[in-house]
């Protein structure tokens, strides 16, 4: 159904192609709306209709979606910078460079997934936040709460592993503090600093190993938690809300 | 499950013309028993438009922010030129700041370890569902969260200036497990005690207790943060942010 009544819309929207794609007219009615989402395979994640009360900027801050935003953000632009670096301790620091004066918007496209991962920590730091003060881990919604505290972990480390790819001052030295404490843990610790350096000292092959865990293992973690993340949203019946805390039978106010 | 899918209004459309009357209240197990009317929107365009805001927001910020601030770029690694202070990424200071005070394992294994084990059994500790969706459950709640960050954060502020000017080692250096395990932890330990007896005071539900200690979580991993960025200079000593030798900044 669409509104027929000639507009541009209508034109847009009322032809075969439109209709091949979409499966449905331009949501100017409750079913188009309902339809534009359980259609859309991008969109299917959402329900169809959301409590008011998740709407409200002063529950969430956006937080979430944020963190979700800054992650597509980040694989945007990482996808970008691979194309210019190569993870070599010959050449990686000298393709940095290029990007930074030699390559057109390396240094916006550097810089933009740079500040992106500072800022993702900050605000999945702050989403956990906002969910533990407004009680929203509570049940049905504990494991969701338990998934989220692995995001935040992985996100970190996936932070981490970034951070000694451009093979400057900072990087190796950042990365030499933090496997030395790995180092000192009793019985495991040096182990783990070798398999996580591949070697005795931070070098090729501590690079190589980096690379690898940030631009594949790590991000297809966070891709598979951010998939039960939002899946389970939807499962425990949307955002929490005060409305539900008399649902309760047993703790009833 | 909730099940909102039944709209109130379909079933019994308004007649202004009419009046009604409720004629029963009925106890069962329907999904709809105790719920008011739906309190729902089409997420097609109501959620779908702030998240599309949300998006460009978030791109827009970032643009002008690496527009403006050219993310770093410092000399070519040299195994050969320790860096002075040599500090970690900044959301791994407030390790590093422990690693000042207590043995290596205790600050880089067992606190982060503990921290991340009870983040996660939060839900399993507080499994009454009252005040959900309640920002800091109650004005009590309030109350317990900003005293306890105060608290805190006083507390934080005052163990590292001690370790600083007056230091542990100077006082008990041997054997080595007096000031690396014993002192940090008793200190800690009580510290947290402390805390939690003063929340009890209070008559706190467990959410509200919870609500204390995860504040004095986020203090101190704010604070630790700050003044491992900011406040600690050559060989990790303290400093004033403006005395910071070039470079210390971790980003
Ligand atoms: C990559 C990191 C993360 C992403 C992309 C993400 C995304 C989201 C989104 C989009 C929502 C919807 C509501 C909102 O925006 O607040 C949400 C809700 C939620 N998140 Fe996250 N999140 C992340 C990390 C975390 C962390 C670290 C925690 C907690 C430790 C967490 C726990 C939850 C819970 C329990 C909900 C349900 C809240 C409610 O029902 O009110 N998430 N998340």
């Amino acid at each position: 159904m669409t509104t027929g009544n000639g507009s541009i819309a209508d034109f847009i929207t009322r032809n075969r192609i439109w209709r091949s794609i979409f499966r449905q007219g331009y949501p100017d009615n409750d079913e188009n709306r309902a339809k534009a989402i359980v259609n859309s395979w991008f969109l299917h994640i959402h329900p169809v209709k959301v409590k008011v009360h998740s709407l409200k900027l002063t529950y969430t801050w956006g937080l979430g979606i944020i963190s979700f935003v800054l992650f597509l953000i980040l694989i945007v632009t990482g996808a970008w910078l691979m194309f210019f670096y190569v993870p070599s301790v010959q050449s990686a620091y000298t393709d940095v460079q290029n990007l930074e004066t030699a390559v057109t918007f390396g240094a916006l496209m550097r810089s933009l997934h740079r500040w992106s991962a500072h800022l993702m920590v900050v605000v999945v730091f702050l989403h956990m936040c906002r969910v533990f003060f407004t009680g929203a881990y509570k049940h049905p919604r504990e494991f969701n709460w338990v998934i989220g505290v692995l995001l935040w972990v992985v996100t970190m480390v996936l932070s981490f592993t970034g951070y000694l790819l451009p093979w400057d001052q900072l990087s190796y030295w950042a990365v030499t503090v933090s496997t030395n404490i790995v180092g000192s843990f009793p019985l495991i610790g040096e182990p783990l600093r070798r398999l996580l350096l591949g070697a005795a000292e931070a070098g090729q092959p501590a690079l190589v190993r980096f690379y690898a865990l940030h631009i594949i293992v790590l991000p297809a973690i966070m891709v598979i938690l951010i998939g039960i993340h939002f899946w389970r949203i939807r499962k425990d019946g949307g955002l929490s809300s005060p409305a539900e805390a008399s649902e309760n039978g047993n703790d009833k106010q | 499950m909730t099940n909102n899918n039944v709209p109130v209004q379909e079933i019994f459309p308004r007649d202004p013309s009419r009046t009604y009357g409720l004629m029963e209240l009925v106890k069962g197990t329907s999904p709809m028993v105790d719920k008011g009317p739906e309190d729902t929107v089409m997420s097609w365009p109501n959620l779908l438009v702030l998240e599309l805001l949300a998006a460009l927001g978030t791109t827009v910020v970032l643009l002008l922010w690496s527009a403006f601030v050219k993310a770093p770029l410092r000399e070519l690694a040299n195994p050969n030129v320790t860096e002075n202070p040599a500090k970690a990424a900044w959301y791994f200071l407030s390790l590093q700041e422990l690693l000042l005070h207590m043995h290596p394992v205790l600050a880089g294994l067992v606190m982060p370890g503990l921290v991340i084990v009870l983040l996660m059994a939060i839900p399993y500790i507080d499994r009454s569902k009252k005040d959900v969706g309640k920002w800091f459950a109650s004005k009590k709640g309030r109350k317990i969260a900003f005293w306890s960050g105060v608290y805190t954060f006083a507390c934080l502020i005052g163990l590292v200036l001690f370790d600083e000017f007056i230091r542990v080692r100077s006082i008990v250096s041997q054997p080595e497990a007096v000031p690396g395990w014993i002192i940090p932890v008793f200190v800690n330990a009580g510290l947290i005690l402390l805390l939690y007896r003063a929340i009890r005071r209070w008559r706190p539900s467990r959410r509200e207790v919870l609500v204390g200690l995860f504040t004095a979580f986020t203090v101190t991993y704010f604070t630790l943060t700050i003044v491992g960025v900011f406040f600690r200079g050559l060989g990790m000593h303290l400093v004033w942010p403006w005395d910071l030798p070039p470079g210390a900044l971790p980003f």
